[in-house]
């Protein structure tokens, strides 16, 4: 975590320069990292596919809630008939065990839940923990010790026990899919307040935010106009590292029977009713496994560029900008940052499942 | 005020939890479950058997078990004065004697009950078992401290609602006689032609006075039976058995005891003990379950596996489970919408949800389909396999809506696929083809509990299951439809709040009768009878597929427990 946490200060310090041109120089950063792309093109696939779920659906003529009782061996315990889960012209992916469930429709509307939740939840995390630390590091010493000491209880919850507890005791009229969402979200902001609010701090030091200070601008121009384009950085990229990690949770959530109700899909409900199956029915616990490990990977690969990108000093390793053959000849280089990058971020990450 | 067995829901709830899969449909109890696997399959005596069970044996005191029958594992120490006919299939529903000499003699309207006991019974330590013993066991089954049992006796008894037990009542129930040591007398508050069923359960067991010690007590009971306690750790979760030298097979005609030794082993896992009993190394290949089925995936893998396969006993047990209705909620005020619902569901897609047509088998009367509960066969709004959208879309139309109905079904959301979300998600997609909405409304397990037990709280539409105490029809229809046993503040069973004397009347009626068989068929014509005001929709009763270990023989599952039965049990 820690480290983490590092290195996202550090690329939000270091980068929080001219914000112009910095757009552009990120996009050519990102471009120049080839696993960050491809990862970039999966997470797009997936959007879309999410988007277009009624649509496909349409296309292969199913939905996700329709029994079909003949296409399971009722004597069997409801196993599908056919070769790897009754996969065929008209279900693409096969069926679901015991329901006859269509396989395919049931991946493409549960994307909906995962990457609907995991978003909308970042973005209340990010909205959250933007306000209160640069709230608390504008505001006076009051206001600083309050939010501080706020977003210390709220770091320190374990997010998990803290999510089951709430969806446990809301009654279940409240709709499931907001209400993970806005448990996500209001749980997980405090990481990303202490980081906003240190990169504040540092800001508030820096001779441009002064000389605007000094020519009399109110606190809320000065935060809105000067602070802010220096934060965009660290900011994106935490929350770019967010979105994985509130997938699993919801995923984690659904798993426990406290997410998504049925009938409406989610990846982690397919996994919960899928896990007695492994040997009979291998595919359907395969199929939401694979779709959510290829999501969480792409979205943490495109995460770990986005860090790079925007971190100038694995820039300037990567020596983008200054012709593509010398970006060629540090690709070597560039995979080894990667590399380290994602081992710090595997680091972090089973810290917070440990802390967790 | 009676409530479904404990046993029996935690079987069904073990059953469903675990949910695997063995034998294919045509494994059915007679051929499967007749033979034991080995080479020579004479049963021997000798040996340890092994009981692979997930619920610990809590409370080992016969005054606080409630069991179906005078239980599995607590039958091998405790005897009682009837039992059930240790024999496959239906059979084995039969109440037979154990420490009597026959089932019970009743008088003439069967509001006295007198036994008498077979002659040279001795408890374990060679000391004769008294009619006395017998008094004092039911006794000390009221004392609060020792509470458990059914309520059975406190209804029943004269003058014993408000008993408090032997320890603060030394005058005893005079319900009660003993007048010599061979014969017990119950004396009861209204006819029960059933109590010889209840003379089953563990409350009837002999406890000396002089070696009662109250609540240890359940730490080494005094055994009756072919074995006796010798080790109880941590509340029953490992029980070590070995024989009783004073039990004698000539005053026992139903209890084999092969083993020498028995040794349960609970606490553990449902897919541990299925994968232990399918793997058969070592003790397991010596071991049964007593409470753990095969769930849906299990039996998949199970059913690939013929040497698996003809490891799987297939019992049956008195339970159904079923949609209930609120009739005094709108719109299932409306006889027509009831029906419709009826006609409307799926039975097929609801049995693959409870695990397929090896652990299911469709429900179209509220009676488990056994002889013994006076099962008649009847569909009074035939729906086929499949359902029927069409007539129960006709039959909404002639409610009054034309353009659908939207509802809401209330179901728990413990994974017990008995009430739970699999089966309501099943249910919600078969009524959608009949143009009915269905809002699923899943509730915390106690919530649920609670709010449909209750005349204030209870939804319109909800799932739920009844089991059987004994296999009759009595215990089974009772509760839920006589009118008279509407609690209105209070866990109430009569859901669907039916007071019709005509019913209330035949209740009281068959109660008079002695002779079993007679009181069946009346209990299944009554059964029909309520059926055709679609109070509720039987929608399926469960199987029970339990996996044994390759050593053991002389397999025995009974209609009324439908388990393996331990006391018929060989491993050599």
């Amino acid at each position: 975590m820690s480290e983490a946490l590092a290195a996202v200060g550090t690329a939000g310090t270091d980068s929080s320069v001219p914000a112009v041109s910095g757009a552009r120089q990120f996009w050519r950063r990102l471009r120049a990292q080839r696993a960050a792309l491809g990862a970039a093109a999966v997470v797009a696939l997936l959007v879309l596919v999410a988007l277009a779920a009624p649509l496909l659906t349409a296309l292969e003529g199913q939905d996700p809630t329709t029994y079909h009782p003949a296409l399971v061996d009722s004597a069997r315990g409801g196993v599908p008939i056919g070769s790897f889960g009754g996969i065929g012209a008209d279900h693409w992916l096969g069926v679901e065990p015991q329901t006859g469930r269509d396989m395919f429709a049931r991946l493409v509307y549960g994307a909906r839940v995962s990457l609907g939740v995991a978003l909308a939840a970042t973005m209340i995390q990010v909205a959250i923990g933007v306000a209160a630390g640069v709230a608390a590091a504008l505001g006076n010493r009051w206001v600083d010790q309050l939010l501080s000491r706020a977003t210390d209880v709220i770091v320190s919850m374990p997010l998990m026990i803290m999510a089951l507890a709430l969806l446990a005791i809301v009654p279940s009229s409240f709709p499931r899919p907001v209400l993970v969402t806005l448990v996500i979200g209001l749980i997980g902001w405090g990481t990303i307040a202490k980081i906003v609010r240190a990169q504040t701090l540092s800001l508030k030091g820096l001779d441009y935010v002064s000389a605007a200070r000094l020519s009399g601008w109110g606190t809320w121009r000065v935060a809105r106009r000067e602070l802010l384009p220096g934060l965009a950085a660290p900011v994106i990229t935490y929350a770019a590292l967010l979105v994985p990690t509130n997938i699993s949770v919801e995923a984690a959530l659904s798993f426990l029977g406290v997410g998504v109700k049925p009938p409406t899909p989610s990846w982690g409900q397919m996994l919960t009713a899928a896990d007695v199956w492994y040997q009979a029915a291998p595919q359907y616990l395969l199929l939401p496994a694979g779709a959510l490990f290829v999501t969480v990977l792409a979205l943490t690969v495109l995460g770990d560029g986005v860090r790079t990108a925007l971190d100038p000093r694995a820039a300037s390793r990567l020596r983008v900008g200054t012709g593509r053959k010398d970006a060629a000849a540090q690709k070597g280089a560039a995979q080894d940052t990667a590399a380290q990058d994602s081992a710090a971020q595997e680091s972090a990450a089973t810290g917070k499942e440990a802390s967790a | 005020m009676r409530q479904p067995s404990v046993i029996a829901r935690r079987v069904a709830a073990a059953s469903v939890s675990l949910v695997v899969a063995a034998g294919a449909a045509a494994c059915g109890p007679e051929d499967s479950d007749a033979k034991g696997s080995g080479g020579d399959s004479a049963p021997h005596k000798g040996g340890t058997l092994t009981v692979l069970n997930s619920q610990p044996q809590t409370d080992f005191d016969p005054a606080r078990l409630y069991t179906s029958g005078g239980g599995n594992v607590p039958s091998l120490v405790f005897r009682t004065l009837t039992t059930r006919n240790r024999e496959s299939g239906e059979a084995g529903a039969k109440v037979v004697p154990d420490l009597a000499t026959d089932t019970g003699r009743p008088n003439k309207d069967a509001t006295v009950w007198t036994y008498t006991l077979k002659k040279g019974l001795k408890y374990e330590d060679g000391t004769p078992i008294t009619s006395a013993d017998i008094k004092y066991g039911i006794e000390r089954s009221f004392a609060p401290e020792l509470s458990g049992g059914a309520p059975y006796l406190r209804d029943w008894l004269v003058g014993a609602a408000d008993y408090q037990g032997p320890y603060k009542d030394k005058k005893g129930l005079s319900a009660i006689e003993t007048p010599d040591s061979r014969t017990i007398v119950f004396h009861l508050n209204k006819p029960e032609g059933e109590f010889p069923y209840l003379a089953t359960q563990t409350q009837f067991t002999p406890v000396p006075k002089s070696k009662d010690t109250g609540t240890e007590y359940e730490a080494h009971p005094v055994s009756s039976g072919p074995y006796k306690v010798v080790k109880n750790e941590n509340d029953g979760e490992h029980l070590v058995l070995e024989r009783n030298p004073h039990w004698s097979a000539a005053t026992d005609a139903e209890r084999k005891a092969y083993p020498d030794t028995i040794d349960v082993r609970s606490g553990l896992d449902s897919s541990v003990i299925n994968q232990r009993l399918s793997a058969s190394q070592g003790a397991d290949a010596a071991a049964v379950t007593t409470d753990t089925n095969l769930g849906p995936a299990e039996l998949a893998k199970v059913t690939g596996d013929k040497k698996l396969a003809a490891r799987v006993g297939t019992g049956h047990f008195g339970y159904t489970n079923y949609l209930a209705f609120n009739p005094k909620v709108k719109p299932f005020d409306n006889p027509k919408v009831r029906q419709a619902v009826a006609y409307a569901i799926d039975r097929s897609s609801v049995v693959n949800a409870a695990g397929g047509s090896a652990l299911a088998e469709p429900a179209t009367t509220f009676l488990p389909n056994q002889k013994s509960f006076g099962h008649t066969p009847y569909d009074p709004f035939p729906a086929g396999a499949s359902g029927n959208p069409a007539k129960a879309k006709e039959l909404l139309a002639q409610a009054g809506y034309k353009n659908g109905l939207s509802i809401t079904l209330t179901h728990s959301n413990e994974k017990d696929f008995e009430t739970s979300p699999e089966i309501a998600t099943a249910v919600q997609d078969a009524l959608k083809k009949a143009g009915i909405t269905v809002k699923l409304q899943g509730l915390e397990d106690n919530d649920y509990r609670d709010k449909i037990h209750s005349v204030q709280d209870e939804p319109g539409l909800f799932l739920a299951h009844w089991g059987a105490d004994w296999p009759s029809g009595g215990p089974f229809l009772a509760p839920i439809f006589d009118g008279r046993q509407i609690v209105k503040d209070g866990a109430n069973f009569n859901t669907g709040q039916l007071n019709d004397k005509s019913v209330n009347d035949e209740i009281d009626a068959i109660n008079k009768l002695t002779d079993l068989d007679a009181a069946a068929q009346r209990w299944g014509a009554l059964d029909k009878k309520i059926g055709d005001k679609a109070l509720v929709v039987p929608l399926f009763h469960p199987v029970y597929k339990r996996l044994y270990g390759s050593a053991v023989k002389n397999v025995v599952i009974s209609d009324w427990t439908g388990v393996l039965d331990v006391s018929q049990v060989a491993v050599k």
